[in-house]
């Protein structure tokens, strides 16, 4: 418990940090209002001719705000490494996996706060312009794991890499090259592939309200993708992390 | 070209609220070693990095050789300068670091290797700069300054984290460079380090100007005219010279501190009463008494945050 | 203690210019770590195994054969066609009096109007003047040629329309009353033989309906069928049958959009002529693109360029690197253009290497997968399209670098620089396959991701109404413009970093 304060304290007073939260919100409230008002004017003149899934829409902005969480999960570990404070944090600390426990404890809460004010948001922007049908308890409740996960991914990358730049490039790609190359690439098998097994397009099924029997990837499932991919990471970065020297 | 020198005129600068440079003035003469002494804080590496161009201050100037160092064509042939030894990229190679450094003034290899070689750096250099102690990161800086074999010098705590005998080694090679005709400033927070190797000191506190005066007259003046003397008659002694007009200090049960007296004075007195006397001798101030003096009521986080600035 | 001393000088003496020796140190810098050049001919790497996977799908044309136009073009020659030889010299007349849908809608490029056409076989050599609901009165020629005459409109009111042949000269004629005629344009048609078809005609292409949503865009076109009613239809010249016949040129509609429809042409009793037909007389830009599909890698390439670039300046920033090179070089302007001039001339040149050999490989499989001659050219590494798309894919990969060099020494933080950029490149592109199309559209003519209109391989007709799916590979902007935009964006960052770098202290 006291080292989670720690970690907290540490968190708290990274330059970046508020920045990077309100980037998070800002982000994904803007480019959701963007998604949602660029259909109103053209495919969903009236609420019944909407064919869009509007919930989902309106939280398009997670592929903007993950970004930023990702970038805030690497510089929560790669700022030690870079400065050197890791040393400090481990004589401080020096049970590591109890320490890496902590930090994840810490950004995910701080995440997830800033993912519900941004998820709550932007579901509200996109209520004012157009009608949302559908539950949107399972796409808010997921958007904000999403992110929470994201930082997480970021954390464990920076553990084993112990070079933010390089976490950085590894995040990103995941996060941003992959479900591109899902979209482009014209072999369906590897279509399918990535698109099942890549941890962003996977993980976004959670935010489906409509055809989610022409899903690649059940919500809940894909959402686990993701969740596999963040926590398996963190445990090999424990494992890594307490062999290690710092 | 005149000469070199490195002169600051009236220099201000501040970050956000706190001023950390306020009105310093100061002159580095060529063939000395110059001290530039103040403690954690005061304001030194901000200097330095004014004189170097990279902080731009928001008031007044710092020349070398009469020119701003932004104006000087080849700057590494005028002014060498260490400033922080840890600016280096860990996977690039100590004699990379140079090479790149000697190719932006088209300077040939061999001079890399020559100046390596002047700070035993030759085989340490074929490694990446990752793997470097302190100590090898400092002479590399070291090197970097030499390279152009500059008649400026500028190493803000080059003795920093340097062994015995790497401090020894600096301390020569500062004294040469110097002797060579060369302006060397030197930083350091602790004036023993200068002991020995500075003819100048400028002392600064909270960025202002403390003192900026040669060693021998800051040693003489810190020392002051005070005689130690040590006497098994001390009540004796202590009456006879303050009626003749010293002011005399009980040190401890043998000894008694004169202030008022010239030595040569206290002797003859001394002797015409037939006081016994074990040691006369007159009292020599450290560099450290010296600067603990002048500092005194200056320093940032001392305990009298509002005390006067001694200016001399 | 102040003794005369003969103030010291330099025994070194500076050898070559200023910014050449700027150069050469940023370059030294560059090679001399050794992660930089990994990550270097990682990129190569990359992209060229991505290209191989990117173009590793296989073809589905779908519908039949694919036509030839006479240079080569795949094109769409469908149209209801009512027809007489012509021998020699001569002109047709006709006045267009109506052109509306057969089911309601009308294309904006339905046709009505005459044609002169080499024979009835697909994909011959044409000339043909026309009317369009939306576009005017039109001279085209071969598929690919398009000249606009008045802007009338034949639905609403009817236009009189002329052509005329003499040897390989077509001309193109339009009139309101019949009486004052405009020429339209004069064109020349090599190998007309002497006698060829010429009649009215009416075709439209096909309507098309698009769904988008993330996970998927649904593309159906629905056959359209259009009606145009001709008056005053008059041929001068000698033609070797006295009537006219009417003929569906390439046959009924294609099995699988509405089986066995056929055109007809009715003529009433006071000689006008009413033409009902489907098809339409246009390249076809359907198929797929084989040149932006050898590109996929780049996509990935992209990825490390942006990561050199930035820690080509951010990692000196982070050490305080950074202030050991303006002390060596307080031209901080210049350094930064130096260090433009490097990481661009290396991000160039291993780009050019990795698409000049991922492109030859991708053609390769991908011929091997269905798409060959004649309906997909055969490029060759020095075709102009394919070279275009070569070095342009290179020249992006290098802006980006320049780019996230600029956002580099701007930010100063490499996790800022590194996601900023990369977001800003890789991100439109994501939501451009999944957003309405006119706000894809928008992101991809206003984001850096403009630049990969530089891989487009087809040509894509003004005179051709289509969705320009990105997913397909279609970019809004015209190759070089897109590129453009992104040399736009490198430029104004360069300048603020200038700017910027003058100014704060380091």
């Amino acid at each position: 418990m006291r080292s989670l304060h720690a970690e907290l304290t540490k968190l708290r007073t990274l330059p970046s940090i508020w920045w990077l939260l309100a980037a998070t919100v800002v982000l994904m409230v803007a480019l959701g209002a963007a998604a949602v008002d660029s259909v109103t004017s053209q495919a969903c003149l009236s609420p019944a001719d909407c064919h869009e899934d509007t919930v989902k829409l309106s939280l398009t902005g997670v592929w903007l705000g993950q970004a930023a969480c990702l970038v805030l999960g690497v510089l929560s570990m790669g700022a030690e490494y870079s400065t050197g404070m890791i040393r400090t944090t481990l004589t401080a600390v020096p049970i590591r996996r109890r320490l890496l426990v902590s930090k994840a404890t810490a950004l995910s809460l701080l995440t997830g706060a800033a993912g519900v004010v941004a998820v709550l948001a932007s579901l509200w922007t996109a209520r004012l312009i157009l009608p949302l049908h559908g539950s949107t308890l399972r796409p808010a409740t997921g958007t904000v794991l999403c992110l929470i996960l994201v930082a997480l991914l970021g954390l464990s990358l920076a553990t084993l890499l112990r070079d933010t730049a390089a976490a950085i490039i590894c995040g990103l790609g995941l996060l941003y090259i992959v479900p591109l190359l899902a979209d482009i690439l014209h072999s369906p098998t590897w279509q399918h592939r990535l698109e099942r097994w890549a941890p962003m397009p996977a993980a976004l099924s959670i935010q489906a309200t409509r055809n989610l029997d022409h899903l690649p990837i059940a919500p809940w499932p894909g959402l686990g993708v993701l969740a596999a991919y963040a926590l398996g990471l963190l445990v090999a970065g424990s494992v890594l992390f307490g062999r290690r020297d710092a | 070209m005149s000469d070199a020198t490195i002169e600051v005129r009236d220099l201000r600068k501040r970050f956000g609220r706190t001023v950390a440079v306020d009105g310093l003035s100061f002159t580095v003469q060529p063939g000395t070693v110059t001290g530039f002494v103040g403690p954690n804080g005061a304001g030194k590496s901000t200097t330095m990095r004014a004189i170097l161009g990279l902080d731009a201050p928001d008031q007044g100037t710092a020349l070398i050789g009469g020119r701003p160092y932004r104006d000087l064509r080849t700057p590494l042939l005028e002014v060498g300068a260490l400033l922080d030894a840890a600016a280096l990229h860990p996977s690039r190679r100590g004699r990379d670091h140079l090479r790149w450094l000697a190719h932006s003034h088209g300077l040939p290899t061999h001079r890399v290797d020559e100046v390596l070689e002047q700070v035993g750096m030759d085989k340490a250099a074929r490694r990446r700069a990752g793997g470097y102690s302190l100590g090898m990161r400092q002479r590399l800086g070291i090197a970097a300054a030499l390279l152009g074999d500059p008649p400026v010098l500028l190493l803000d705590e080059p003795v920093n984290g340097l062994d015995p005998e790497g401090i020894q080694w600096i301390r020569t090679l500062l004294r040469r460079l110097a002797a060579e005709g060369r302006a060397v400033l030197v930083s350091s927070h602790l004036m023993s380090e200068l002991e020995d190797t500075a003819d100048h000191l400028v002392v600064i506190g909270r960025g202002r100007l403390i003192a900026d005066r040669a060693v021998a007259d800051l040693l003489a003046a810190a020392s002051g005219d005070r005689v130690r003397l040590r006497t098994a008659a001390r009540t004796e002694a202590l009456e006879l010279l303050a009626r003749e007009g010293g002011t005399v200090t009980v040190t401890d049960r043998e000894t008694l501190t004169v202030t008022g007296l010239p030595v040569e004075r206290i002797v003859e007195l001394l002797s015409e009463a037939r006081v016994p006397v074990t040691e006369v001798g007159a009292h020599r101030a450290t560099l450290e008494e010296a600067y603990m003096e002048l500092t005194r009521e200056a320093v940032e986080f001392g305990s009298s945050p509002d005390g006067e600035e001694v200016t001399p | 203690m102040t003794t005369t001393l003969t103030p010291y000088r330099s025994r070194l003496h500076p050898a070559r210019a200023g910014f050449a020796r700027l150069l050469r140190a940023e370059w030294a810098k560059f090679w001399t770590v050794r992660a930089w050049l990994l990550v270097l001919a990682v990129a190569a790497a990359v992209t060229v195994v991505i290209s191989q996977l990117g173009a590793s799908g296989s073809i589905d044309t779908g519908a039949g054969e694919l036509i030839a136009g006479p240079d080569g073009t795949v094109v769409r020659d469908a149209f209801r066609f009512t027809h007489r030889p012509l021998t020699g010299d001569g002109s047709i007349t006709v006045r267009v009096t109506g052109l509306k849908g057969v089911r309601g809608g009308l294309e904006s490029w339905a046709k009505a109007g005459i044609i002169v056409k080499k024979d009835l076989r697909p994909g011959s050599p044409y000339a043909a003047v026309l009317g369009t609901p939306d576009h005017g009165v039109r001279m085209q020629w071969n598929f690919t040629q398009d000249t606009a005459g008045s802007t009338a409109d034949v639905a609403s009111a009817p236009r009189w329309l002329r052509l005329t042949r003499k040897g390989d000269l077509l001309t193109g004629y339009e009139s309101a009353d019949g009486r004052t005629w405009t020429k339209i344009k004069e064109v020349r048609l090599d190998g007309l033989p002497r006698t060829v078809e010429v009649g009215p005609f009416v075709a439209t292409p096909d309507h098309q309906k698009l769904h988008r949503s993330f996970g998927g865009t649904s593309e159906t076109s629905g056959g359209g069928e259009v009606t145009g009613t001709f008056g005053h239809l008059s041929l001068r010249g000698t033609s070797a049958a006295a009537r006219w016949t009417s003929t569906d040129v390439s046959g009924p509609i294609p099995a699988g959009v509405r089986e066995g429809a056929t055109g007809r042409t009715a003529v009433s009793a006071s000689g006008s002529y009413t033409l009902t037909g489907h098809g339409d007389i246009a390249p076809d830009e359907t198929v797929g693109d084989t040149v932006q599909m050898s590109f996929q890698g780049v996509f990935v390439g992209v990825l490390f360029m942006v990561a050199l670039g930035a820690l080509f300046v951010t990692s000196e920033y982070k050490r305080g690197l950074i202030r050991t090179t303006f002390t060596a070089t307080p031209g901080r302007v210049r350094v930064l253009a130096a260090k433009t001039l490097v990481i661009a001339t290396v991000t160039f040149v291993v780009g050019l290497i990795a698409t000049a050999v991922a492109f030859p490989l991708a053609q390769s499989r991908l011929r091997a997968n269905g798409y060959k001659p004649p309906a997909f050219p055969d490029y060759s590494l020095l075709d102009a399209t394919a070279l275009r798309a070569v070095v342009g894919s290179a020249v992006l990969l290098s802006l980006v670098a320049v780019l996230a060099l600029a956002v580099g020494a701007l930010v100063r933080s490499s996790a800022g620089t590194i996601a900023t950029v990369l977001v800003l490149v890789i991100l439109p592109q994501i939501l451009a396959f999944a957003l309405p199309l006119p706000t894809a559209h928008w992101l991809l003519r206003l984001t850096p991701a403009a630049a990969y209109a530089i891989q487009q391989g087809l040509t894509y007709y003004p005179q051709v109404e289509h969705n320009c799916l990105p997913e397909s590979g279609c970019y809004p902007m015209a190759p070089w413009n897109g590129l453009l935009v992104l040399v736009a964006y490198a430029a104004v960052a360069l300048l603020l970093a200038g700017w910027r770098l003058r100014r704060r202290d380091v």
